[in-house]
């Protein structure tokens, strides 16, 4: 067994190496910084109690909104044609929200009482609803995978009972999805004293949301086609295509929403007269959004490998800028005093990071998580052959 | 502030020092406690409030000690007593952390290394008593008592100490006095023939503050009326080089030149004469010398002194007329620590005689009894030996007009070093930091070095314990009994809230240990300090257990229905001309005398409190460091730029006698031709864990002049230059 | 949100800047009777600096700790519940509760709550109007009873308030006219005159004269709704689109009964599934 595991971890590529090393490193400097405290640790203070952690958590989540936009159009809009990409999907939310858990752990002051949310409620903080939503979702998203993880064990009898549950399921996690995607937003309702006119809304949870849409889509696609290269599988070109189709729309609403909100505020002005922040807040829109939509409203683009994936990451990175500077580049100094994080948080961040891609690839590697797409495109190669035959919808969901 | 001034690193170094301090606890006392019950000041639990009294600074406000389960939780002002009226200063609040520092000295040291290298071992009170006794007397034998030298700084045992050092036959007493007050004092009684009236703010209209800092230097009572009377209308002049929070309260500030304050009076004097704005009844009738006054003030025109002072004549002349319309309900401040300049006792003498000029004397100027033990009782003893010697410090062979009592410090140390008229070769200070506090501290420290034998009384190895041979560890006073102390129309108590830490004792117990090692037991005729205590409560049929319980105890009052306008001086009056002065060759009239003047590239140095500090003692208090600022050296931006000099460069300040290394702080609030630094930073001691490393000693830099009329040190006449480091 | 004068046992303060000579003996009273590290504090001075061009300077300063607001944003925002208003109006916090999420600290629009940076595992430090000491039955908080100058003061919230209109009415020259948490955030407790413009003291300036709390209620209190609304909704979208295909698949299996082995039987399938896509 021993042996067996030896010879196996010598047969991995120098990548998961590295990946390893710099995964132990951070999760080294993770307990020391357990140990010591946050003041030894960070760069956090008074002026700034929040740092690069939370601007990390918040698009990490917005990322995995891939999942469940995923397993809404699936699920709950059977649009089955994008089933081969609910379980690495599912399988990327999942690490993600484990990152992020990890990530506030690390955040947390007092993380010997991290169980505390649960059992002191307070019904006003976005907060609170956020870390219930997350541990209820993150608990939805393993048991949505679990399938994947059982399949080849003993265990794997009771998957068919798993999956009796999974339309229910499914529709708790939307439920869930929506709401801590969305109380992310409202976070920073509470704080707009803080927070730089151009971001604070009323409409923050609102806008929270579309992008979490938009950005878990993008992530959906980028991830299909990166993987397509890393792995050489992928999901088929339409469903790419598809799910593009679906951005701009997204992207529309969020540019008309924004604007029209800044316009009735009559706070347009502050687009130019802002500073670094009109350079922020403008690189956010015109890349993150004006840009995509634009290039994806475009059929030729929505089929091309290069432009869907290009577009997709615009819209990530507007995403990642968006919650960066609500969290953090858009947080109004206090007494002058800035922050930047120290090495330590980077270095923890980072260990996750790698920990997370780690697990992704060997979870990938060991698991069928794309298995069933190879299937799939067999499959309908073969259905193709099989002419005659009208496909059930559900045969692909694999029921 | 923490969050903005203190930088993150110094943030953090204060937390290596101080994690947990507050939490260091102890035994629950068994006798405190035990006694405290029975006089229902705690409950059963051992819970409640102890009366007591503050010794953070010479004021001694009254306090309610809270105390549970043995440990001194908090003190609160206690508002029975007139020096606290229900209020606590920074210091007052901060006083629990004093006793439970963790740096306290809680058990005898003898020193095992060099001097001032900071080996002590620990060794038990019959070992270090029987050491200083052996030493003194060895001292005594050898060279006569006079070789020993005593000092200590005003505190509520002080009878105490000097009942040993006359009983021992030494002449030779150093006090922080002539570093303070003496201008003040001397010339008050050349005036009054009192050492400091009684001042009352109640519905006074105008005050004249001439140095006296008295927002930051702080004595709870008198800043709290002082602000509560400005909030009703009085109108300040603020006289100060510095514009300190006292100047930022004031209706005028006047940033005048160092040591041309006698100009200013003066020029004060001159316009309310010349004008004659003056109580003519009052100064007919109580004075002595108008005539020979306003001769001699004749010239002090506003328009003279301007040039001189730096303020403007117009103010000067506006001053002089407000302040002559206020009176009566005008007062003139006599301040406190006046020992800034040579000329400080003609300062302090124009400012006695601004005051009887406008006769607001029985309004804002009350005859006040001298400190004493009033109507209590004292341990019967015999009568001291004479001294034969003369005293080392010049008075008054030297200092004919310096009374004994007040003394010239400085000078002292000063004979120890030339070793004339004589040498000495002991010296036993109690509860004071001459290292810090006396000007010039490398002559201080060469003075030590010339001892075969240094004993200190103290809670906390501070500069001067360094150097001690022996360290006799007090009692704090949240853990001793004290004598008893008269405030007005009342006796307080200061009692132990607290059963002592470690094996520290009181001031009390140590010097009756000691005396009776020294022969001398005769003098200290109480069996312990409760019996002292109701040995001086027996005129008053009071007993200990009443005045434990209420904190202090109502003397009858003596009705003084009308104002004795009568003076202790030769003349029963008010001496405006000053015979005392005239028989001994001196200015018998306030007269200018030209302080000098920093040579070009140099500034005056200037010295003076903060709030949260007292002296060179609480530096090491963790809770005093936590909020007071980075101590550093201002200079204001004109000189500064002038200079090439920014905010926060390291800066090397360089006296005749001295130099250091400070940073520097660039500020408005201070003329452009005077620095000052906080006084009681730059430690030598490495006992001091919380303070040392922190600031640089203005006392390394301060140069030795002395008031030959008063006998005062100039804290404000040295010169410095200042450069990059 | 409680109103001024409902309940006659809420604690005020009135603060004023004009009294206080930064001599900081409240902020030691402060740490002493509540026990506050020596590397934190509960209570700061908010001060002007030295203002001015020798030799006219000013110079002003003002205690600072929690304004104990009417509706405190750091009540509506800490996620365990941690820091309540009691009944008297005091903003409390409950160490044993608390996380250490610091979502408190970016919520209070006065950057009140500090934190223990330097502790393994660390607290807000936050005013708590000496709540324990008061219910010890101390008259005044630590910080208002030690204050030499009475800078601080204490007592029925309404008679702070109309004590500070009073020394303001009184003084028109020497206060600027503005009570400081009359109405920042919603309104507070704490109450501050001043002689110059709280921003010059370095008092941050709110404007909107509601605590954010609220709307931050409005949308946390509409959550309930809407994920019931989204649950709901999910569902009858997956139950109308399964019966709807449910339905088509019956259809097509009668017309795979029928034409058994016809050939491009795909496609219409494919088509319904792109008009799905269009819905
Ligand atoms: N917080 C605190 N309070 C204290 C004490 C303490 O240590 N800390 N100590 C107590 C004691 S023992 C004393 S003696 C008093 C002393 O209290 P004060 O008499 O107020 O004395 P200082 O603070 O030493 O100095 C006051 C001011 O004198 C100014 N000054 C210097 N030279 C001159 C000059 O030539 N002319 C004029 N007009 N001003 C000058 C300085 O700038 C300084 O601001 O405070 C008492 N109260
Ligand atoms: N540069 C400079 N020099 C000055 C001044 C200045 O402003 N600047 N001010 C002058 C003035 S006004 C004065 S009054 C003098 C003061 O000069 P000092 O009296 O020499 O100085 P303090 O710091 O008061 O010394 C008090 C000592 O008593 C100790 N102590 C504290 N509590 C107790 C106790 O309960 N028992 C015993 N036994 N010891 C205790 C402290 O640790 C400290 O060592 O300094 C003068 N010198
Ligand atoms: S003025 Fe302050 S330090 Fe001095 S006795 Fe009073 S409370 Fe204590
Ligand atoms: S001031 Fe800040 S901490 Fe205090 S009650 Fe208001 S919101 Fe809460
Ligand atoms: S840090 Fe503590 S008090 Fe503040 S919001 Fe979080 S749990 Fe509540
Ligand atoms: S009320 Fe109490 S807790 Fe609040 S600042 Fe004052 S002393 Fe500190
Ligand atoms: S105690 Fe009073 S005067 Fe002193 S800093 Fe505090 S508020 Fe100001
Ligand atoms: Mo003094």
């Amino acid at each position: 067994m021993i042996n067996k595991i030896i010879k196996e971890v010598k047969s991995f590529s120098i990548g998961y190496y590295i990946l390893a090393a710099i995964a132990i490193f951070g999760l080294s400097v993770a307990a020391y910084r357990l140990y010591a405290g946050l003041g030894v640790t960070t760069n956090l203070s008074k002026a700034f109690p929040w740092g690069v952690w939370i601007s990390f958590d918040l698009s990490t989540v917005a990322f995995s909104g891939g999942a469940f936009t995923l397993a809404a159009l699936v699920y709950v809009f059977h649009l089955h044609e994008l089933h081969p990409a609910v379980r690495p999907t599912v399988l990327a939310g999942l690490i993600g929200y484990s990152s992020v858990l990890v990530i506030l752990f690390m955040d947390l002051g007092r993380w010997d009482r991290a169980y505390h949310f649960l059992i002191y409620p307070n019904i006003n903080s976005a907060l609170f609803e956020v870390s219930w939503c997350i541990a209820l979702y993150s608990t939805i998203l393993l048991y949505e995978l679990s399938p994947v993880l059982l399949e080849n064990t003993r265990w794997k009898g009771v998957i068919p009972i798993i999956k009796k549950w999974t339309i229910p399921l499914v529709i708790a996690g939307v439920t869930l999805s929506t709401l801590h995607q969305s109380s992310l937003g409202t976070l920073f309702v509470v704080m707009s004293p803080r927070v730089n006119p151009l971001w604070y809304s009323m409409l923050l949870p609102i806008f929270f949301l579309i992008t979490s849409l938009a950005a878990g889509l993008a992530m959906v696609i980028s991830g299909a086609i990166i993987s397509y290269w890393v792995f050489g599988r992928t999901l088929p070109e339409n469903i790419i295509a598809e799910l593009a189709w679906f951005i701009p729309w997204t992207l529309g609403v969020y540019l008309v929403l924004k604007l029209g909100e800044l316009l009735i505020t009559d706070e347009l002005h502050l687009l130019f007269n802002s500073g670094i922040y009109s350079v922020l807040f403008l690189a956010e829109l015109v890349v993150g959004a004006v840009i995509p939509m634009i290039l994806l409203s475009f059929k030729r683009v929505r089929h091309s490998r290069v432009g869907v994936l290009t577009a997709s990451l615009l819209v990530l990175a507007g995403v990642v800028l968006n919650r960066f500077d609500v969290s953090w580049f858009a947080i109004k100094p206090v007494n002058g005093q800035i922050y930047t994080p120290s090495w330590m948080e980077v270095a923890i961040l980072v260990g996750v990071l790698a920990t997370a891609v780690l697990a992704y690839s060997l979870v990938a590697h060991y698991f069928p998580v794309f298995e069933e797409t190879a299937e799939v495109i067999e499959e309908k190669k073969a259905r193709k052959r099989r002419m005659g035959r009208i496909l059930h919808p559900r045969a692909a969901a694999g029921d | 502030m923490l969050d903005t001034k203190i930088s993150r690193r110094e943030f953090l170094k204060v937390a290596g020092v101080s994690a947990g301090a507050l939490a260091i606890g102890h035994m629950l006392p068994v006798e405190v406690a035990q006694a405290a019950k029975e006089a229902g000041l705690l409950d059963a639990s051992g819970t409640g409030y102890i009366p007591t009294t503050c010794e953070m600074c010479v004021w001694r406000c009254g306090v309610r000690a809270k105390v549970k389960d043995g440990r001194v939780v908090k003190l609160e002002g206690n508002p029975l007593h007139p020096h606290s009226l229900g209020h606590l200063c920074a210091r007052g609040q901060a006083g629990l952390m004093n006793t439970y520092d963790p740096d306290r000295v809680l058990t005898p040291l003898i020193r095992v290394g060099k001097r001032g290298e900071g080996l002590f071992r620990q060794a038990s009170w019959d070992e270090a008593l029987d050491l200083v006794a052996a030493k003194m007397l060895e001292i005594k034998d050898k060279y006569g008592p006079e070789a020993m030298v005593f000092s200590s700084t005003h505190n509520l045992s002080q009878v105490q100490f000097e009942n040993l050092l006359n009983a021992f036959g030494s002449p030779n007493y150093g006090t922080q006095r002539s570093l303070c007050f003496n201008a003040m004092i001397v010339a008050n009684q050349m005036t009054y023939g009192m050492e400091e009236p009684a001042r009352s703010y109640a519905d006074l209209e105008y005050l004249i503050l001439t140095g006296r800092n008295l927002m930051e230097a702080i004595s709870t009572s008198e800043t709290s009326i002082l602000s509560h009377a400005i909030d009703r209308g009085l109108k300040v002049v603020y006289v100060d080089p510095r514009f300190t929070k006292t100047a930022a309260k004031s209706t005028d500030w006047c940033a005048i030149r160092p040591g041309t304050d006698l100009a200013f009076h003066l020029a004060l004097l001159n316009v309310i004469v010349s004008e004659e704005r003056y109580d003519r009844a009052f100064v007919e009738k109580y004075t002595v010398g108008f005539e020979q006054l306003a001769e001699e003030i004749r010239p002090y025109t506003p328009e003279w002194a301007a040039p001189i002072t730096d303020i403007n004549a117009d103010v000067i002349r506006r001053i002089a007329r407000e302040f002559s319309d206020a009176a009566p309900h005008a007062l003139a401040h006599n301040g406190w620590r006046t020992s800034n300049f040579e000329n400080s006792f003609q300062t302090e003498r124009a400012i006695a005689s601004l005051n009887a000029l406008v006769g607001n004397w029985g309004v804002h100027l009350l005859p006040a009894a001298g400190e004493g033990a009033g109507p209590l009782g004292v341990p019967p003893q015999p009568p001291y030996p004479r001294a034969s010697a003369m005293r080392l410090d010049g008075v008054p062979w030297k200092y004919p007009l310096v009374p004994f009592k007040l003394g010239v410090f400085q000078e002292l140390r000063d004979a120890i070093i030339t070793g004339k008229p004589y040498e000495a070769h002991g010296w036993f200070i109690a509860r004071q930091n001459p290292v810090q506090s006396l000007p010039d501290r490398g002559r201080t420290l060469e003075a030590m070095s010339k001892m075969d034998f240094i004993a200190v009384v103290d809670i906390f190895l501070n500069d001067t314990t360094w150097f001690a041979d022996v360290v006799l560890p007090e009692a704090s006073y949240l853990e001793r009994y004290d004598p008893l102390l008269v405030v007005g129309d009342k006796v307080f108590i200061r009692q132990p809230v607290i059963q002592p830490q470690g094996d520290a004792k009181s001031a009390l117990w140590i010097y009756k240990e000691l005396g009776k090692r020294l022969g001398l037991e005769d003098y200290f005729q109480y069996v312990d300090e409760e019996d002292y205590i109701r040995q001086q409560l027996a005129p008053l049929g009071v007993t200990l257990q009443e005045i434990r319980e209420e904190g202090y105890v109502q003397l009858p009052v003596e009705k003084r229905s009308e104002i004795e306008y009568e003076w202790n001086t030769p003349s029963g009056k008010v001496e405006l001309f000053s015979s005392t002065l005239d028989n001994a060759g001196f200015a018998a009239l306030p007269t200018w005398e030209e302080p000098p003047r920093p040579p070009a590239g140099k500034f005056y140095l200037l010295t003076g409190k903060v709030g949260r500090h007292t002296q060179f003692a609480t530096q090491n208090n963790q809770l005093l460091h936590k909020y007071q600022d980075e101590p550093r050296l201002w200079m204001n931006p004109v000189s500064a730029k002038a200079m090439g000099l920014a905010d926060n460069d390291l800066v090397k300040v360089t006296s005749d006698v001295g130099e250091v290394n400070i940073k520097l702080l660039v500020t408005q609030a201070i003329r452009p031709d005077c620095v000052y630094l906080t006084p009681g930073y730059g430690h030598l001691s490495k006992g001091l864990t919380t303070a040392y490393g922190v600031g640089a000693s203005d006392s390394v830099l301060h140069v030795t002049f002395t008031d030959q009329i008063s006998g005062g040190q100039a804290l404000s006449q040295t010169f410095v230059a200042v450069q990059a480091a | 949100m409680s109103e001024i004068g409902v309940n006659p046992n809420q604690k005020g303060f009135l603060i004023d800047a004009g009294r206080c000579i930064d001599c900081r003996a409240c902020l030691v009273a402060c740490s002493v009777q509540n026990e506050v590290s020596n590397t934190t504090t509960r209570i700061w001075i908010k001060e002007t600096g030295v203002v001015g061009e020798f030799p006219n300077l000013e110079r002003y300063s003002a205690p600072y700790h929690c304004m104990h607001c009417d509706d405190p944003s750091c009540v509506s925002a800490c996620t365990v519940g941690a820091l309540q208003k009691d009944e008297n109006g005091i903003v409390t916090y409950d160490a044993d509760r608390c996380i250490g999420c610091r979502y408190c600290m970016y919520a209070c629009p006065f950057q009140v709550p500090n934190y223990e940076w330097d502790q393994m595992l660390p607290l807000i430090v936050k005013c708590d109007m000496c709540v324990d000491r008061l219910a010890e039955g101390e008259s005044e908080p630590a910080c208002a009873a030690t204050c030499p100058t009475d800078a601080i003061m204490f007592g029925p919230k309404v008679d702070m308030l109309a004590m500070a209109h009073q020394r303001i009415e009184d003084n028109p020259d020497k206060y600027v006219d503005h009570v400081y948490g009359e109405e920042e955030n919603g309104g507070t407790a704490t109450f501050y005159v001043s002689p110059v413009p709280f921003e010059e003291l370095g008092f941050p300036t709110t404007e909107s004269t509601l605590s954010p709390a609220y709307s931050n209620r409005l949308i946390t209190h509409g959550t309930p709704a809407v994920a019931g609304a989204v649950a709901i909704g999910l569902s009858g979208v997956y139950l109308t689109i399964k019966h709807h295909e449910e339905a088509m698949a019956e259809l097509r299996n009668d017309a795979l009964a029928v034409e058994t082995d016809q050939p491009e039987a795909e496609e219409p399938a494919a088509e319904t599934q792109e008009s799905d896509n269009d819905q």
